[in-house]
């Protein structure tokens, strides 16, 4: 359809501090103030998982914050993209080995793009972000894909089993 | 308001014409802050996302009553496009918004609560003084319907020039702008009752508030008699004194909001009234 180039035009942010240090989301906070003004691309902050589609998640995984990250996660509807900010989020950066940190966004959650950088930079996010949404159309194009029968119902104990039928290509 | 097939095509096309103001207003508000500003098309940009999203409910009756919520809004709007009964209007727009609430109020969202408790006092601070309004205007024309108001030779702004006043104090609680925007405040409450919908039932809620819009601003249009000219130029001015007001106030809590309403706004619009009782003006 031809309204379907129009898909791109309008990722909701969604901004997580899984520990971080505050760098990374200062610089998530430039991009969207006047100097970098995202919202020319029609990126908001909403702040909901809900309503979402990008989700930028900054810091390496504190222990305290890793079942929020996972529960923020899941609540976002799909078609979504997970983007990592900073040192950090990407592997663990200087606290990689601590006791109470983990070793990137990746060890929980899957995760599309990294921007490496501590404090990444504005204009680096952007980039980021823009990688971003070719995967977001590309999850998109796969969600609407037509589902594959791989194996025929098999009979199991007298019933008959459908369980195995289905797999998307 | 006379032409029927205006009246028509101004209903159907509502929606549209709400997405294109709240555009709009989204470029005008960012070159107020000196930024570029989305695209005005991006309102329709999001409706076309939304759709692809994976369609999550909450329960049924939750994302029920967000539809129900566009559908008596859209009511409401044709109804005071059509020229009814201004009373009736009122009953609509607090009917959508009751619905709204009960659909806060029915998740289990703490945020949710929260948003739909602040608009249970935002309709308190608001509704008031549309009412009196409305009273004002059956002392002038001997009749609550607001064609009679769309119909008159004097613009009724000249009639009652303090509920006009009155009128653009409410405003931007009814639109849910800053300083009053408590009820859907991203900072504090996530965007309050609206905060539990996604995908296509969001939606409803998104395009409910282009409706909200259009209601306003023909609430104000309204003052302008039979005069159209004039009454764009009151929806214009009207549309830069909201969007320069939203970007250089703070948000107030909710017993500032109440007190400016109840001190301020209602006295005003019951001064009005007895201006009109006894012909002052």
């Amino acid at each position: 359809m031809a309204l379907n180039k129009f898909r791109t035009k309008s990722p909701w942010i969604l901004h997580y501090n899984a520990g971080s240090c505050n760098g990374c989301d200062i610089e998530i906070l430039a991009c969207l103030a006047p100097k970098y003004d995202i919202e020319r691309f029609g990126m908001i902050n909403t702040g909901n998982p809900k309503q979402s589609d990008i989700m930028l998640v900054t810091g390496p995984v504190t222990k305290r914050s890793r079942e929020r990250l996972v529960d923020i996660y899941s609540q976002m509807p799909e078609p979504k993209v997970v983007i990592a900010c900073g040192s950090c989020g990407c592997s663990g950066g200087v606290f990689r080995g601590m006791y109470n940190c983990e070793g990137g966004i990746d060890q929980y959650i899957p995760v599309d793009v990294y921007v490496p950088g501590c404090g990444c930079r504005p204009e680096q996010i952007i980039a980021g972000v823009v990688e971003a949404l070719a995967i977001l159309e590309k999850k998109t194009k796969d969600m609407e894909g037509s589902v594959k029968l791989h194996n025929d119902p098999i009979e199991q104990d007298g019933q008959t089993n459908r369980r195995e039928v289905a797999a998307v290509i | 308001m006379n032409n029927s097939i205006i009246q028509i095509l101004l209903i159907v096309l509502a929606p549209v014409l709400g997405g294109l103001i709240y555009g709009v207003e989204r470029k005008v508000k960012a070159r107020m802050q000196r930024r570029i500003g989305p695209p005005v098309l991006q309102p329709f940009y999001d409706f076309l996302k939304l759709m692809d999203k994976r369609k999550m409910m909450v329960h049924s009756t939750h994302a029920f009553l967000g539809i129900l919520h566009f559908i008596s809004l859209w009511f409401a709007l044709a109804v005071l496009i059509m020229g009814g009964d201004f009373i009736l209007i009122i009953f609509l727009h607090l009917l959508a918004t009751a619905l709204i609430i009960l659909a806060g109020f029915s998740t289990r969202s703490i945020f949710s609560h929260l948003g739909a408790n602040r608009s249970a006092i935002s309709i308190l601070a608001y509704e008031p003084v549309l009412v009196i309004i409305a009273i004002s205007a059956y002392m002038l024309t001997g009749s609550f319907d607001v064609s009679a108001l769309y119909a008159s030779d004097v613009p009724v702004l000249f009639k009652m020039p303090l509920a006009f006043i009155a009128l653009l104090m409410i405003l931007p609680i009814k639109l849910k702008k800053s300083p009053f925007d408590i009820s859907e405040a991203h900072q504090e409450v996530v965007g309050g009752v609206e905060l539990e919908y996604s995908g296509i039932f969001y939606e409803a809620v998104y395009t409910a508030k282009w409706l909200d819009y259009i209601f306003c601003y023909l609430l104000v249009f309204m003052f302008a008699g039979n005069n159209w000219w004039l009454g764009l130029l009151l929806v214009a001015l009207t549309f830069i004194y909201i969007n320069a007001l939203d970007n250089s106030t703070a948000r107030v809590n909710y017993k500032q909001m109440l007190r400016f309403s109840f001190w301020v706004a209602l006295p005003m619009a019951f001064l009005n009234l007895l201006m009109t009782m006894f012909h002052l003006i």
